[in-house]
């Protein structure tokens, strides 16, 4: 091999071998950045709460409507709902559960099957002057439990929540006031995520209360009184 | 030639090892006859589970299980969705509102509304499933290890699982329980690592599924 071809081949070796590293530099650098920023998404969603949003769809009630036209107001507090599980060992954020729709959506179904006209309130200013209202009907949650199986070591999911119930005449006396409970639970399975696990036990808590709602709301004392006062129970 | 029949020898063992262990299941069933029973093609029944208990509730799978038992093959019956017949009898189904004897559904079907939805559902019995399975008698011990060569596991798990379970038919024209059956299954797994974990699982659930889906499809038919 001469001198010039020689040259001619290192050259080329040279100019392969730094275009390979140069090639192998992007792409282990692709792949750095990449490898980069997945860690870093990885350390930011370990620190970050995890939101979980329920939903769902509820059954109407089988049952016969009360002769009533109901206001109902729903709070804001109830609207926008969340609640915060903390993680023991850091005292963090560690699920934060947004109840607010699913809440309305319950209450939207559930009532206008029990009474025989409901008209939604944006307000509770001027109620006074709606004549047709016979009663004013405003839910709120007072307190929520979240029960996690890698908390209470139960192979469970469990939600607790306390309501409060407020019935009061259009002109806005007191009619009733009284608090319900709704819990519900779904067991924990193998490949079942934590927010399929709260989502199903929320949704058997929520249809307890519809259950109970429906069943108890004309065998409340206060509300029983005023339904035969006003002869609106017709059994 | 020697090498091959000794291979041959111990895949043989192996396997009648792998059967033996595998095959580690007892059914027992248990029926009591209150009443008659009978039902035409028209004629539908509901399997509900019961889930009031505190500590445990009766899996919707093993329901859908039975259900699909019940109502599988040429003699099978028609059986109504569980969360169809729940979301429509809303809310008298209910883990705190079911009726838990047959007083109450006599008293549920005083109330025209109830009465009238079962009417149109055309359902002839209901059939209350309650129970669980139980894992217990866990023991021996696996390592796994991961590297960058690879990984593997070491060692040797066992577990009993004990299915217990009962259906109580309710005939929705007499408002009375017409018997029981009950299933009692348990059976030993297995899990021998070396390497490779080899699950060698006792179909426990899946038996008394399949035991007590049978003998309640006779049942009901009354044969």
């Amino acid at each position: 091999m001469t001198k010039s071809k020689q040259q001619q081949n290192f050259l080329s070796e040279s100019f392969l071998s730094e275009r390979c590293s140069l090639i192998s530099n992007v792409v282990a650098g692709r792949w750095f950045t990449r490898i980069g920023s997945t860690c870093v998404i990885c350390l930011l969603s370990a620190c970050a709460a995890n939101t979980i949003t329920l939903s769902g769809t509820f059954p109407s009630p089988l049952v016969r409507k009360l002769p009533l036209t109901v206001g109902v107001y729903y709070p804001d507090e109830l609207k926008n709902y969340s609640f915060i599980e903390f993680d023991d060992n850091t005292g963090k954020d560690q699920y934060i559960i947004q109840s607010g729709t699913s809440q309305v959506e319950l209450f939207n179904t559930l009532l206008p099957a029990l009474f025989q006209n409901v008209v939604m309130l944006e307000t509770l200013d001027n109620v006074q002057s709606n004549t047709t209202l016979d009663a004013v009907f405003v839910p709120a949650i007072e307190e929520f439990q979240l029960g996690l199986p890698s908390k209470t070591r139960l192979n469970v999911y469990e939600i607790w929540v306390k309501y409060n119930m407020r019935l009061s005449s259009a002109n806005g006396d007191y009619i009733a006031d009284w608090v319900m409970t709704a819990y519900g639970k779904a067991p924990e399975e193998t490949f079942k995520s934590v927010d399929s696990g709260v989502q199903d036990a929320a949704t058997v808590a929520m249809r307890d209360l519809a259950a109970s709602f429906t069943i108890g709301f004309s065998g409340i004392p206060e509300v029983n009184e005023w339904l035969k006062s006003n002869d609106y129970l017709t059994e | 030639m020697n090498n091959k029949k000794t291979e041959n020898f111990y895949g043989l063992v192996l396997l009648l090892i792998t059967i033996s262990l595998s095959a580690c299941t007892t059914t027992e069933i248990d029926e009591f006859r209150q009443g008659a029973t009978n039902i035409s093609s028209d004629e539908k029944i509901v399997i509900l589970g019961r889930r009031q208990n505190n500590n445990y509730e009766t899996e919707g799978s093993f329901v859908d299980c039975v259900a699909g038992i019940v109502s599988s093959g040429s003699d099978g019956i028609q059986v109504i969705a569980e969360q169809d017949f729940l979301d429509a009898m809303f809310p008298f189904f209910e883990p705190r509102t079911a009726p838990m004897r047959t007083s109450h559904l006599q008293e549920l079907m005083r109330l025209e509304v109830a009465a009238q939805k079962i009417e149109e559902f055309g359902v002839e019995y209901i059939v209350w499933l309650d129970g669980f399975t139980e894992r217990s008698d866990g023991g021996g011990s696996m390592s796994c290890v991961i590297g960058p060569g690879g990984g593997g596991c070491f060692g040797f798990g066992t577990w009993t699982d004990d299915s217990n379970f009962e259906a109580e038919v309710w005939d929705l024209d007499t408002l009375n329980s017409v018997g029981s059956i009950s299933t009692d299954a348990n059976g030993q797994s297995y899990m021998p690592a070396v390497v490779i974990p080899i699950p060698l699982l006792a179909r426990v659930e899946a038996n008394a599924c399949n035991g007590l889906g049978n003998q309640l499809k006779q049942f009901i038919k009354g044969s």
